[in-house]
Parts: structure tokens; sequence; C-alpha cells
């Protein structure tokens, strides 16, 4: 997995690489380094770093006998909990914009409880109403930060509990 | 000098002043204690308070939630790994480990412990030497500020020491993340790949939480056993009181809180450079100085001190440029500038002839603010520590929410939540590789500064890449940094030759 990461990292660097120094704007004047100098430099120096990382692990792995895939399981990962937490994350961030602060947070807290094995499933749907209450009013309210609305029904929904809240 | 020091005491020591002191210092704490509220946001915040009082008494007040908010962050760090600024992040490498083996309250205590005395130094040299300070300061061009930001760099060789060059990598993908968006010198878009989005470049802050906060909860969810799981949380929770570390506890650490306090203070008195660089720079010379560097990043007190006074150092030293020079070193600083100004304050070197009683008033608050907040956060400390015993099948979401709050009111975009989970996820494929995430914010914080400042060199000097090196400040912090960068390749040649 080192190795394949490693690989990739020199791939995109060397492509960005190529990329920022074919742009002609970039490019350096006489008391101007140019946008591409600095970006290159530092790409330079990761793919060679890079490179020093895939020469180790490559006589580490042939001293123990592994190959290149050894360690990578895809289908165990597809079936854990931490790829079902990485999921979980990832839509609650997707639909953020779309349904607005006070549904995401109650979802995502109830969906994510219930993969962490929360041991009590009713105090569990309290417990997060309660949270969402105090941090919405908290940081909504008192600390004047305007979380996400979402669209259509949602921000009327929204937009109704703003028009309650007492500060 | 001293009539001065007398003067502030006081102002401060005025009932109704001093109550407005505590007020602020409970504000700023809490305010620094949220994820997502800033101390540029926290000063922000307080700023409609003080229109209604007096001048003095309202540059107090303000003075107590700027340094309190500082060390609030510090809380977050280590109770949930949120590090509410970039420069509390090298707080969470001990301060968390402390947390997670039920020793909160400990870490805790040494972190406002330290960061008090750092915040005490700082308003000393404040006081005492700040004419001449400032003077030093203004003799740092950009070829200075390129060499330390450089020498900020270098510290990702004491990062991690048994995976230096994944380490070195890491810190290359920040420095690479930096470059993303509008060049700083000539406006040119670059790796934007035509979106309007990447043009404002990767915000720093939901980098950060993503790579700390969502990282950490990734983790523990992946721990397959639910009782342990729930067993861990109320582990967690066990010492929940934020019980002062005992005198001689303190002591122990006595080098390290006067190194690190100097050296924020230092730092933090140059335009720009910041207490990022300032606690980041204090925790890698305590792994160089330590006599059991080994246990740094473990969980040990040495590693919160030198982050907590350095940071808190570095609050008070960018005081200095923006009371004698009106240059305010970054944004919670201008905020502060501006607040002066409009109760009254003419910021700059005449303040100390024509307005003595506000530089007073500033450095006696900052004194007693760094008393109080001991107390203070003591409370408060107390209070959120009780969380961890929360159960992690409630608390881990409820992080990954604050944590989404955070990213989301940097700049009141969705599109910095989607950012922040994409480090989380990234972050916990760092973790399993064995790279490093603090290098990489490590390089995003400083990789503009850096380019910027050696770019701007490169034209001052007419094109000299030589003339850059030549101011000798310069040659001596970027001979350190290549020392510090090349030593840890070198040592095990040296070790090496030592056993033949």
């Amino acid at each position: 997995m080192d190795i394949l990461f490693s690989a990739f990292l020199i791939i995109a660097g060397a492509g960005l690489f190529a990329m920022i120094g074919a742009d002609p704007a970039a490019a350096a004047s006489e008391t101007e380094l140019g946008a591409a100098f600095w970006p290159q430099i530092v790409l330079a120096i990761m793919i060679v770093l890079s490179v020093v990382n895939i020469i180790t692990n490559v006589k580490k792995m042939k001293a123990e006998g592994g190959s290149i895939t050894s360690g990578i399981d895809v289908a165990g990962f597809l079936k854990s909990k931490l790829f079902i937490g990485m999921i979980i994350v990832a839509v609650m961030a997707l639909i953020l914009p779309m349904i607005g602060f006070i549904p995401t947070c109650i979802i995502f807290l109830m969906v994510y409880g219930i993969l962490l094995k929360a041991p009590n499933i009713p105090k569990l749907a309290i417990a997060v109403v309660l949270i969402t209450i105090v941090i919405y009013v908290l940081f909504q309210g008192a600390l004047d930060i305007m979380l996400p609305r979402g669209t259509g029904v949602f921000r009327s929904f929204a937009l109704a509990v703003e028009s309650i809240l007492p500060f | 000098m001293f009539d001065l020091l007398v003067t502030g005491f006081s102002i401060v020591f005025t009932p109704s002043t001093f109550l407005f002191i505590v007020g602020g210092t409970i504000i700023g704490v809490i305010f620094g204690a949220m994820p997502g509220v800033s101390a540029s946001m926290a000063v922000a915040l307080a700023l409609p308070f003080a229109y209604a009082m007096k001048p003095i008494v309202a540059i107090a007040f303000l003075v107590s939630v700027y340094c309190a908010s500082i060390t609030g962050g510090g809380i977050t760090a280590i109770l949930f790994k949120i590090p509410g600024t970039p420069s509390s992040a090298p707080t969470t490498f001990d301060g968390y480990p402390m947390a997670q083996r039920g020793e909160a309250g400990k870490a805790l205590g040494y972190s406002l412990v330290a960061s008090a005395f750092g915040g005490l130094v700082a308003a000393f040299a404040m006081a005492l030497i700040s004419p001449q300070l400032a003077a030093v300061a203004l003799k740092f061009g950009p070829s200075e500020l390129f060499a330390v930001s450089f020498l900020g760099l270098s510290v990702l060789s004491c990062l991690d020491s048994d995976n230096i060059v994944k380490t070195l990598i890491s810190g290359c993908i920040g420095l690479f993340l930096a470059t993303i968006g509008m060049d700083p010198m000539l406006g040119i878009a670059r790796f934007t790949f035509g979106s309007s989005t990447l043009l404002s470049g990767i915000e720093m802050i939901p980098v950060m939480i993503g790579l700390f906060a969502v990282t950490e909860v990734l983790k523990q969810t992946n721990k397959q056993k639910k009782i342990d799981v729930e067993k861990d949380s109320t582990a967690k929770g066990g010492d929940t009181s934020a019980k002062l570390p005992s005198i001689k506890e303190l002591w122990e650490t006595k080098w390290t809180m006067v190194r690190a306090s100097v050296l924020g203070t230092v730092v933090g008195i140059l335009p720009g450079a910041g207490a990022t660089i300032a606690s980041f720079l204090a925790y890698a010379i305590e792994k160089k100085v330590s006599k059991h560097p080994e246990l740094l990043g473990t969980g040990i007190p040495d590693g919160i001190v030198a982050s907590e006074a350095a940071n808190n150092g570095a609050t008070g030293g960018a005081m200095v440029p923006l009371l004698s020079l009106g240059i305010p070193g970054g944004n919670a600083a201008a905020i502060m500038m501006t607040a002066l100004v409009i109760q009254g304050v003419q910021v700059g070197p005449l303040l100390i002839k024509q307005q003595p009683e506000y530089l007073a008033s500033v450095f006696a608050s900052m004194f007693v603010t760094n008393i109080v907040m001991v107390i203070v956060s003591m409370g408060i400390a107390r209070v959120f520590a009780k969380i961890l015993s929360v159960p992690y099948s409630i608390l881990g979401p409820v992080i990954v929410i604050l944590a989404t709050i955070g990213a989301y009111a940097t700049n009141n975009n969705t599109g910095d939540v989607v950012l922040m989970v994409a480090a989380g996820i990234i972050g916990y494929l760092f973790s399993k590789l064995k790279y490093n995430s603090a290098a990489l914010v490590l390089g995003l914080v400083l990789g503009q500064m850096c380019e910027s400042n050696f770019r701007r060199a490169y034209t001052l000097k007419n094109g000299s890449i030589v003339g850059i090196f030549a101011s000798p400040i310069t040659f001596i912090i970027v001979a350190a940094c290549v020392v510090m960068l090349v030593y840890p390749f070198v040592k095990p040649l040296i070790s090496k030759k030592k056993a033949a």
C-alpha cells in the first residue's frame, strides 16, 4: 500500500510539475522567479523523497518476502465499520447545504451513534434532539454564526426556527 | 518605566475595570474553547460590548478576551483533539494522549499554567523593552522572514524521527497544497483546473480540523469491540478535574517553560511570523534538548508546556509591533488594533509619549488576565472535562458536528465542510501508512509565507539568489535550518562510524 501511495505521489507530482511548467504566465523573468518556481521546487523534492521511500520499502519487502499488495484487504475494508463511518461523514457533508444544519445534525448523530453501537436507542434519540437544540441555540443564537439553512422546505423550516430564537 | 507600571495597575485594580477583566477572561476562555470561534472572532464578538465602556476599560476588557481566547483553544486540543487555532496543534501531540490515559485534568493544568507563564513573560517584554524589540523587528525584511518561516519548516525533521522521509513527504504535500489558488506575487491561477472555488486556495482551518478531529473519530470507529469503545470513553473521563500539577511537577518543567515563553515572545514580535511557528518551533526545540525525546508525543507534560507557553508568549509578543509600530502580526491583532483605534488609541511610535496610560493599561490587563485566567479556566475546563465521561457513541459524532461548525464558520462555506471530511479521510490513510498529519499542516500553514518572502527577497536583491542569503541574520538562521534538516540523516552514519 505504501509503495502504491508513493508511486501515486510520483506520477501526480510529475504531472503537476509538467503542468505548471507549461504555463507561459508562470515563467520566470529577470527579477521575478515566476509562479512556477516554488511549486516545482516542492514537487521535485516530493518526487525524490517518494522514490527514496519506494526503494526503502522494496528492500524491506524483499527481506520480509512480501508483495506490493500484501496487507491490502479491499473486501474486508468495504465491509468494515470504518468504511461505513467514512460514507456517513461524507454524506453528512454533502447533504448539509441541501437540508440545512438541524436535520443534518439529528440524522448524523443518530446514524453514527447506531454505528458505534449505542446501547439504548430511545435514550440516544432523546440525547440527539437535546444536543442538536443546545448546539443550535449556542452557535446560531448566542454566537450569531449563520448555520446552513438548506433549500426549499428546509430553508423555510430553518427561518421559522430562527424567528423563535431568543437572541 | 516604574511609573508606567504603577499607572497600569492603578487602572486595572479599579473595581469596575477588574470586573470587566474577569468577565472578558471568562468570555475569552469560553469562546476560545469552542470549535470555530477563533481568537479574532472572539475579539470581534466582544467588540460591541466595548463600545459602551470608557476607552481604558474597553482596552483592558478586549485585551483580556484576546489573551484568554488563545488559552481556551488549548482546552479542546487536549480533550477532543480539535485545535482551536493552528498554534494549538502541537498541544494535541501530548495533551490528547494524556487525556486518553485519564489524565485530562493534569494535562489541562499544565496547559493553563504554561499559557499564563508565557503570557506574563510576553507582557513584561512588552512593558519593559517594547521600543527596543520593535527596532529589532524592523530589521527583519523579506529575506529574514523567509529564513524564519524556513526555520519553522525545519521543525519537520523533529516531528517523527523514526519516519523522517515520510514526514518530509507529508510536509511537501502541505507545501504543495499551499500553492493551490492565486499566486501571492503575480495573481496567476495555479492548479485550479478551472475551478473558481480553488482560486482562493485551500483553507487551513478545515484541513487542520479534518486531519486531527475527524481522523480521530474514524480511528475510534474502527475499534471493533463495542464494549471496549464504551469502556474507553468512560475511562477517559476518569480524571475530570482540572487540578493544577503540584509545585514539584511544575518545577520539573521550569526550563521548558522559560525556553518556550522567551522563544514565543521573540517569534511573536516578528511581524507576520505568529504563534503557529512559535509553538511548532518550541516543540521541536524541546525534542532536541529533552533528555527523553522519544517520550515526546506519547503524552508527557513537556510537550504541552512547550506548545502552550510559546503560543501565549507569541500572542503577547504580537502586541509589541502592534503598539510600538502599528503593525498587527495577525488577524486577531488586526482586530485588536481596530478596536484600539476606535477607542481613540493612536498605536505607533508616539503611543508611549502621548498616551502612556493606554500602554500601561494594556500591560497591566495582560498581566492580571494571565493570572485570573488560570483560576477561571480551571472552572471552565472542569466542565469541559466532564464531557469526556459521555459514552463515545454520543461524544464521537458530537465531535464531528463541532468540527463541522468549526470548518464551516471560517468562511460560512459548506465547501469547507467537504474539504474537512476529505482531510479527515486522508488523515486516516496517513496514520495507517505512518505519514505525518502535523507535518502536512505545518507545510500548509508556512507555505505561502515562505514562498512570498523568498520571491519578494529575490526581487529586492535584483534577481540574486546569493544576495538573499547575504544578510547575516538570514545566513545564520538558514544555516541552523540546514543543520536541523540534515542532522537526522547524518546521525545514523555518525553512530555507525562510532560503533565501527
